[in-house]
């Protein structure tokens, strides 16, 4: 059985990986897989407390997780390209229209 | 009891009828509405008659009539029934014979002024006012409380101010008028004070209920005090209404009224009111029961104020030689002995109670025959003076003179009144004046005061005999001095003279069969007996003397003003002799006094007063006014600096906030995401922070 604190330990590395994605990347693709990434190390999370406790929930949640995360991933996907058809790229730093 | 007591309300509402009737369409009636004051009248002396038919048979001749109140309406309802305030008449024997008088007086009056005023415009103005006089006097003598005897002697107060100024074109009689007004006021509120004095001792103002609550109330509530301020304020009135000094000054300018007034007020009316309200206060001056100690102190300022006037007043008709003015100061001097005779009465009456014997109203009944004797030959001197002024058009003797071939009628009934007057057996004034006399010098046993107010009345008679005969002798004797062409007055004037010489005769007669006068106006005491049978001889000393200043008071006026044997330069020709002229002329002075006092204390007063208001009241408006302007301007820039000021910094700093904001609003996401990862470290570090800190401090204190 694998300790808890390594399982804790890579989910916290995987979070710090996304959240450098989400930051520093300026790709609309890389960032949408990075927010990806930061969603699957919560779900490491529950799916490692709920093995250390030995209740089930967790797992039931971290299954409806990966089912959220699906759908976000196509709605990221769809806005992407949305942008893209209408400015052309989606290199975050050249989307100002949030601007007002 | 009276048949029919309701007729008793249109003694006075007939009047009052008349009024309103010719007040307000009296200038399309013919004649001013005159005949309809004239039938008015009528119609209430004959119900007057009525009224006194009935209570002279159950009361005047033998028995006693039970003074009868006639109920109106409550007027001012209160809780305590007893307390409310009601409109209501009171018919006794007094009051009986003063509505047969005034009304009388007053439809003989009015009959005159038919002839007397017919050349006048303003007619209508005239009937109407006269007869709200009539009704203000009927009012007065019928109350049956003392709050609406002294509404209706306020009415009176109105129409005398009214009718004297009836000329109110003229300044003179504008100014009488003003006078008569105010100085009556002063009287006025003396008495409407003992109105609320009575009111706050007794709870009631009806003259009979305060009788009879009078022996409860002393001497807790009712201090002998209060017992004698409460008539002397009642007198203070009595003062102001009948003239007596020191608020005599207004009667003889009142002359400049229509004579008619003058008659009016002199002969049945106002000034009789005073004498009226006197009586009525004999229920404070003669209590009934002997355990109430009676108010010597105010009884004595009563007689002594009649005493002094009578004799002050007639100085003052010595000289004057306006025939209305010389009439109207022997009012004064007549309505004194009134007083004096009250006065003289109520001190024998109040001794007698408190001694516990039977009281003899002697005094009361004389002052009141008096009355009833005074009005008939006033009104007949005055309306014969009108007939004489009529006729010569000025009110001056020394412009008239041998007047009594051209008015035959008017110069016999001049004599008639003239010797009615003066006290000359058999006439009228003769009977009563010897009463009264006889009474002040019996009054003298108990008080030897009354001797020297006898002496006063003694010398009065003297004088009234010389200047009554000093009128007529002027007036009718002699040789014509004026540039008129005199004629005798129409029959409608001459017949009411000829009536009231009849009554001069007959009403000092009256005394006779009605059993004593006393008996007559004096319920439960008919002791005052004839005037001339089974009294003592003292009393026949006491009428000769009073009749025989008044023969040598005429010889006197006969000697100097018809047959000049001493002419009347004479008396003025010593200095001081002139110098009684002069200030006799200059009446005392005290018109003078009165006239300085308003012209210096009330005009300065005022004009201090007004300096006050101009400069000070107004100037604290002002001042206010300019500090609200101040105050105005200081909020107003306070307004526009600091309240403007604040909303408008507070919305440029939001606005230039927001600018300096909206520069962080970069649109870039990653820049938001850093703001967001910003804020969960920050997060983080706090709760992390936080429960360090805890453990910190609890390790510390461990």
């Amino acid at each position: 059985m694998i300790p808890l604190q390594y399982e804790l330990i890579l989910s916290a590395m995987l979070l710090c990986i996304g959240l450098y994605g989400v930051l520093a990347r300026r790709n609309g693709i890389i960032v949408l897989m990075s927010i990806e990434i930061i969603l699957n190390a919560s779900i490491l999370n529950f799916v490692a407390f709920s093995s250390y406790s030995g209740d089930a929930s967790g797992q039931v949640f971290a299954l409806l997780g990966i089912a959220v995360a699906a759908a976000e991933a196509a709605v990221g996907l769809a806005v992407f390209l949305s942008i893209y058809q209408t400015h052309g790229t989606i290199e975050l730093d050249k989307i100002r229209f949030l601007k007002w | 009891m009276i048949a029919y007591e309701w007729v008793v309300w249109f003694i006075l509402l007939l009047p009052l009828g008349a009024f309103l009737v010719i007040g307000l369409v009296g200038r399309r009636l013919p004649e001013g509405g005159g005949p309809i004051a004239v039938g008015a009248m009528a119609g209430s002396f004959v119900l007057s008659m009525y009224v006194f038919i009935q209570v002279l048979q159950q009361g005047g001749l033998g028995g006693a009539f039970v003074p009868q109140k006639i109920p109106g309406y409550v007027w001012i309802p209160s809780l305590l029934p007893e307390n409310s305030i009601k409109i209501s008449l009171l018919i006794d024997n007094l009051s009986s014979l003063m509505l047969v008088l005034v009304s009388f007086l007053c439809l003989l009056i009015f009959v005159y002024s038919l002839g007397y005023m017919h050349e006048e415009d303003g007619k209508a103005r005239y009937y109407a006012e006269v007869s709200l006089f009539a009704t203000g006097m009927l009012g007065t003598v019928s109350a049956d409380n003392f709050l609406q005897l002294l509404i209706f002697w306020e009415i009176m107060g109105l129409c005398s101010y009214l009718l004297i100024g009836f000329w109110y074109s003229k300044p003179e009689a504008a100014a009488a008028a003003k006078k008569a007004f105010l100085v009556t006021r002063v009287g006025d509120v003396l008495f409407l004070v003992g109105v609320l004095v009575i009111w706050n001792v007794f709870g009631t103002l009806s003259f009979s209920e305060i009788q009879g609550k009078m022996a409860s109330l002393y001497p807790n509530t009712l201090t002998p005090q209060l017992l004698t301020l409460i008539p002397l304020l009642l007198f203070g009135g009595a003062v102001g209404k009948s003239a007596q000094f020191p608020l005599h000054a207004w009667l003889p300018d009142a002359m400049e009224g229509p004579t008619t007034v003058s008659a009016l007020i002199h002969a049945a009316t106002m000034v009789k009111a005073g004498v009226y309200l006197t009586a009525r206060a004999f229920i404070f001056l003669v209590p009934l029961s002997s355990a109430i100690q009676p108010p010597f102190t105010a009884i004595l300022v009563i007689a002594a104020i009649g005493g002094f006037t009578t004799l002050f007043a007639a100085t003052m008709a010595v000289v004057n030689f306006d025939i209305k003015r010389v009439l109207a100061f022997s009012t004064i001097s007549q309505l004194a002995y009134m007083f004096l005779g009250l006065g003289a009465g109520a001190y024998t009456m109040a001794t007698e109670v408190s001694r516990g014997e039977t009281v003899d109203s002697t005094g009361y009944s004389a002052a009141l025959y008096h009355l009833f004797n005074h009005a008939f030959f006033k009104a007949l001197l005055f309306l014969g003076a009108g007939s004489v002024i009529h006729a010569v058009h000025t009110n001056d003797m020394r412009e008239m003179g041998g007047l009594s071939k051209p008015l035959p009628i008017t110069s016999k009934v001049m004599l008639f009144g003239g010797l009615a007057l003066a006290g000359i057996l058999p006439f009228s004034g003769f009977f009563s004046k010897g009463e009264i006399l006889s009474v002040t010098f019996a009054a003298g046993a108990d008080n030897a005061g009354f001797y020297w107010l006898w002496a006063l009345g003694v010398g009065t008679a003297f004088l009234t005999a010389f200047y009554t005969f000093r009128l007529w002798f002027m007036t009718f004797h002699g040789e014509y001095r004026g540039h008129e062409h005199p004629h005798e007055s129409p029959r409608v004037m001459t017949a009411p003279l000829i009536i009231l010489a009849g009554f001069t005769l007959a009403s000092g007669l009256l005394a006779y069969p009605m059993g004593g006068f006393g008996n007559l106006i004096f319920s439960g005491a008919p002791a005052a007996g004839l005037p001339l049978v089974g009294i003592p001889a003292q009393d026949y000393l006491l009428e000769g003397v009073s009749m025989g200043v008044a023969v040598l008071g005429l010889a006197l006026a006969w000697a100097v003003y018809a047959t000049k044997r001493i002419p009347a330069e004479r008396f003025t020709a010593s200095r001081g002799g002139a110098f009684i002229h002069h200030m006799l002329t200059k009446r005392y002075w005290i018109d003078d006094a009165y006239d300085a006092f308003g012209r210096t204390v009330v005009y300065d007063a005022a004009r201090a007063l007004d300096w006050f208001d101009r400069k000070v009241i107004d100037g604290i408006v002002n001042g206010v006014g300019r500090g609200g302007v101040v105050v105005a301007a200081g909020s107003d820039r306070f307004d526009r600096r600091v309240i403007d000021g604040a909303v408008n910094a507070v919305s440029l700093e939001t606005v230039r906030t927001s600018l300096r904001l909206r520069q962080r609003q970069t649109g870039q996401v990653q820049s938001y995401a850093w703001v967001v990862v910003l804020g969960i470290v920050v997060v983080i570090a706090l709760a992390f922070g936080l429960s360090f800190i805890q453990r910190w401090l609890g390790g510390l204190g461990r």
